[in-house]
């Protein structure tokens, strides 16, 4: 045997060993329960996607549960660094057999999940009227049941889009502060005359960094001009409605020069809050660093066109995943509820300065005195009743959603017309949908 | 999860490695009691190399061989891959994207490349000389290639940003328009070559350095008797001298060149409108981000085979213009 053959040998009985290996940690793990027994010790873990204060939170809640039931232990970790990487964490546990009960989740990540087969059920237990499932918002609804035949989860945070303005800039410039009657030709002017290159001062921003920031401010337009997204399992947003849409988009920040683009996120809402743009549409998540920074603000809906004020909602969801052991889906969806009830909410995404996640939590205290600490969260709230389209939950969205931004973002920028880049990301997304 | 990283990561370790070939001695004939002990020592050899083995098989090999299994099939992460063949590749041929990203990435190479070898050489020759302080000079140097590059990437933002910059406040004391840096699209991926230059000039100097301090000084004296002036001497005989070491990191900064992805992602992620989207940003964006898995498997594969195909080449090159490089 030639030492490059031994070498080989040896290459390949170690490559057959460590995949043995794999396999049988792949079989290893005790079978679940079959029959319920509520009294059963039972160990559920829940990635809750939320940072330091949320999180602390939402432990105290788990633990609060653990006291009231006894035999139930509650895993409780943020699961990944950002909530953007629970994605990729779900996908490796996936892979690796090892992922929790009970997962935060972005809505566009839902038909994903869903695909992969390992998603529980609660069709039949949400039905049950001591659920309320009707207190959820329409858009909520819909993200947990992204094919329509199954209900993976519960809703758990909830936001819409509103417009957000500073009153020191629109006083400064002598400009009518906004009302719920306002059209975007006013929003256009009013965001014009608050324009000042001397002072790099902007109307209005935009965010062009191509990203779902970039695209779901769209679709308000889009909705309010009568256009949709999808037709059948086909990009439609290349309509008229569309391309009259963006063309409006591009006048601000081409012609008037009024739109402050920004290539991330999150620069505009530093800018808006050191007093360096007039308006911002914008959500919640907004007020926390507004009033740390006492910036003089105020809300109201977005501008409307022929009186339709549609906004966009992006429903996130907590998960429920099967793990084929009714014990742990019994508590898994057990807990889920006891966290989503109105009475739980109001000590945690109301607590923490969301949105109330029930339309019944809408006029309790609780809310009442958050809304005294953030300005604007009533409005807010009020606005969901304008989120009447929920945005698609096929999985081809996010390539969907990179597309229709990369136009947006070349338009904003001067480069390419509309209709063009539109019909191109139509393009582009209908492959994505295809599953291309 | 590794699998596509690691497919690009297992393409920077095969440029610089391959040792010279050496003619494996003949075998002496076989001597009883010999086997055992031949046993023992390659038992010994085995056990010694057994660490660094399993984790090269399977941190490098494996994923690189799943990676290659995930070119060929359609797979989100989630539900069932669905096996595709060579759709991924035929698909890449016309990406419009992906070429894109492969011209920004060869700009890049462009801009760096040629940047990091002179200012390495030239910083060399500089600190390779007796001055008071000399430690202090070549830490100081030092210093940004052990900053990581997040840490390059996040400062670089600061320092480019247009409104509240650094950069832009000098240019605007001193009368000039300020510029928009990361956010313009024609300068970004300068402002990003001038970065990364800054972390890894250092490491250029560092083995011209020790190149330098190589070269025989009984050369340089000769050279100095037959008439040389400084100029001469160095052009003439020092240059020469440094050619396998210009060689090497010539290859070195390609691949890391090629392989521009950290400070693209604390930096522009790949914006303003995509232009500077490099070939692993894109590869990443691609399975990480739109969770491609397949098709971003299929671009790991393609920048490996340009890898390779770059540094068998400059290998061969220099065997055949006798320079001794690797």
């Amino acid at each position: 045997m030639t030492p490059r053959n031994r070498l080989i040998r040896t290459a390949a009985a170690l490559a057959i060993g460590a995949l043995g290996l794999a396999g049988l940690a792949g079989c290893a793990g005790p079978t679940g329960a079959t029959k319920l027994d509520t009294k059963a010790d039972v160990k559920l873990t829940w990635w809750t996607g939320q940072d330091s204060d949320a999180s602390k939170l939402l432990q105290k809640l788990a633990d609060e549960f653990e006291t009231e039931h006894p035999n139930v232990t509650i895993d409780v970790s943020p699961g990944a660094s950002s909530t953007e990487d629970l994605l990729q964490k779900l996908s490796a546990g996936f892979a690796g057999n090892s992922y929790p009960d009970i997962s935060y989740s972005f809505g566009s990540w839902a038909s994903q999940l869903e695909s992969s087969g390992r998603t529980l059920d609660i069709t039949k237990q949400v039905a049950d009227p001591d659920v309320k499932w009707d207190e959820f918002s329409e858009a909520a609804r819909a993200t947990v049941q992204p094919s329509g035949k199954k209900t993976i989860g519960f809703p758990a945070i909830v936001d819409n889009i509103s417009l957000i303005y500073n009153t020191k800039l629109f006083e400064d410039a002598g400009v009518a502060v906004p009302t719920d009657d306002w059209t975007w030709d006013d929003f256009r002017a009013a965001a014009k005359k608050i324009s000042d290159p001397s002072t790099e001062t902007y109307g209005y921003a935009y965010s062009v960094s191509g990203s779902e920031e970039t695209t779901w401010q769209f679709w308000p337009h889009l909705w309010q001009n009568g256009g949709e997204i999808l037709k059948g399992d086909k990009a439609a947003f290349d309509s008229a409605a569309g391309v009259e849409s963006l063309e409006f988009l591009k006048s601000m920040a081409v012609d008037d020069e009024s739109v402050y683009l920004d290539q991330t996120d999150t620069k505009f809402g530093q800018l808006f809050a050191a007093g360096r743009i007039g308006m911002m549409t914008s959500g919640p998540w907004q007020l926390f660093d507004l009033n740390k920074a006492k910036t003089p603000y105020a809300v109201v809906q977005l501008p409307g066109t022929d009186g339709d004020h549609t906004t966009v909602s992006g429903p996130d969801i907590w998960a429920l995943f099967d793990h084929k052991d009714v014990n742990r889906a019994h508590w898994a969806y057990e807990f889920t509820k006891w966290l989503t009830s109105a009475e739980q909410d109001e000590r945690w995404n109301v607590e923490i300065g969301n949105l109330p996640l029930r339309s019944s939590e809408v006029d309790s205290a609780a809310f009442a005195a958050k809304v005294k600490e953030y300005p604007g969260l009533d409005v807010m709230a009020a606005n969901a009743e304008n989120a009447t389209k929920a945005r698609p939950t096929v999985s081809g969205y996010v390539g969907l959603s990179e597309a229709v931004g990369d136009a947006i973002s070349h338009v904003l920028q001067g480069d390419g017309d509309a209709k063009t880049e539109l019909a191109k990301a139509a393009k582009q997304a209908d492959e994505a949908l295809a599953g291309e | 999860m590794s699998a596509v990283t690691a497919g690009a990561r297992r393409a920077s370790t095969s440029g610089g490695r391959t040792p010279p070939r050496r003619i494996p001695p003949s075998r002496p004939a076989q001597r009883p009691g010999a086997r055992l002990r031949r046993w023992k020592n390659d038992l010994g050899g085995w056990a010694f190399v057994a660490p660094a083995s399993l984790l090269v098989l399977g941190l490098s090999i494996f994923p690189a061989g799943w990676a290659l299994l995930l070119s060929t099939q359609k797979w989100d992460g989630f539900s069932e891959p669905v096996a595709v063949g060579g759709k991924n590749f035929a698909k890449l041929a016309t990406d419009d994207k992906f070429w894109d990203a492969v011209v920004h990435t060869g700009i890049y190479t462009a801009l760096f490349v040629p940047a990091s070898v002179l200012a390495g050489l030239f910083l060399a020759v500089a600190l390779n000389r007796r001055i008071r302080f000399i430690g202090v000079y070549r830490t100081a140097i030092f210093v940004p290639f052990v900053a990581s590059a997040a840490a390059t990437g996040i400062l670089s933002t600061y320092l480019f940003n247009p409104e509240f910059g650094l950069v832009n406040n000098v240019l605007r004391t001193i009368g000039l328009p300020a510029q928009g840096w990361l956010e313009d699209r024609n300068q970004a991926m300068v402002v990003i070559a001038i970065m990364a230059l800054w972390g890894s000039a250092a490491f250029t100097t560092v083995i011209y350095l020790a190149a330098l301090q190589d070269v025989p000084m009984e050369l340089l004296e000769a050279a100095r008797l037959d008439g040389a002036n400084r100029w001469q001497a160095f052009w003439r005989v020092v240059w020469p001298q440094l050619a396998p070491v210009t060689v090497f990191t010539t290859i070195w900064q390609t691949i890391q060149a090629i392989q521009l992805f950290d400070l693209v992602l604390t930096t522009t992620k790949g914006g303003p409108l995509d232009s500077t989207q490099t070939i692993v940003y894109y590869l990443w964006h691609e399975a990480f981000v739109e969770l491609n898995f397949g098709y971003g498997s299929a671009v790991a594969w393609v920048l490996f085979g340009i890898t390779l195909i770059i540094t068998v080449g400059v290998v061969l090159y220099g065997r055949r213009s006798g320079q001794e490089a690797f």
